[in-house]
């Protein structure tokens, strides 16, 4: 059983991360990923020319340690991946990678789920969409924290 | 006491404030403290999703603040 989790502060590149997760998953039989893109375009329609994303120096990685922790806790899996990046994000480039390893591809498939809805709601970034319509927080949204709470 | 703030508190706020509270003060004593005098960061410091932390841990509203105690008010966060 492995977990890595990474803050990353230049491009993610999810065919590496996912190189390194068929790595250490071998003889797993499942590896399921999830590659998180920013989009070019706000809720609202309006072009989105960055995203930012701040961090706290300690507890933003404490947080997807803690969150990868608790998946490979919870599931049957045998490696758990998580890379997110922080900083200024441009439309098209990935935000974040989340991955699990399993013998079982339903364990595999719940467990990167989880790690998603996790994110989501409680990995330690503070986002903001600059673009046309100026600079605007994004915070999770009532289904974001609904489907967190469909795992307690 | 020293008081950070982050995302949308930062913005608000400032990433930093001194704020004076008698001995062993509560979180809730500092933050309405902070929200008086920045009304329009209120919302956010009172939001039920919003965190507080000292030395790096959370904290509920209850915690009663030493002195060299760093308090820090996190807005809603979201990754992904």
């Amino acid at each position: 059983m492995s977990v890595v989790a990474r803050l990353e502060e230049h491009a993610v590149h999810p065919e590496q991360e996912l190189a390194a997760l068929l790595e250490r998953a071998k003889g797993a039989g499942a590896v399921v990923s999830f590659t998180g893109v920013a989009r070019g375009a706000s809720k609202s329609g309006q072009a989105v020319h960055r995203l930012v994303l701040e961090h706290h120096p300690v507890l933003t990685l404490q947080s997807l340690q803690n969150i990868g922790g608790e998946a490979a806790a919870k599931f049957d899996v045998n490696h758990v991946h998580i890379v997110h990046r922080r900083g200024n994000i441009a439309p098209g480039e990935p935000i974040v990678f989340a991955g699990a390893a399993s013998i079982h591809r339903r364990a595999a498939f719940e467990a990167a789920d989880y790690l998603m809805d996790r994110l989501k709601t409680e990995a330690v970034f503070w986002k903001r969409e600059v673009g046309e319509a100026g600079s605007n927080w994004i915070e999770p949204t009532e289904t974001d924290y609904a489907d967190r709470e469909r795992w307690d | 006491m020293k008081v950070l703030f982050h995302g949308r508190l930062a913005e608000a706020i400032g990433s930093e404030l001194e704020v004076s509270c008698a001995s062993d003060c509560t979180v809730a004593e500092v933050r309405e403290r902070v929200a008086a005098e920045h009304p329009d960061a209120a919302s956010v410091l009172r939001n039920k999703r919003a965190l507080s932390v000292v030395g790096e841990k959370l904290v509920r509203d209850d915690y009663r603040l030493a002195s060299g105690d760093k308090l820090e008010f996190l807005p809603p966060v979201s990754g992904g």
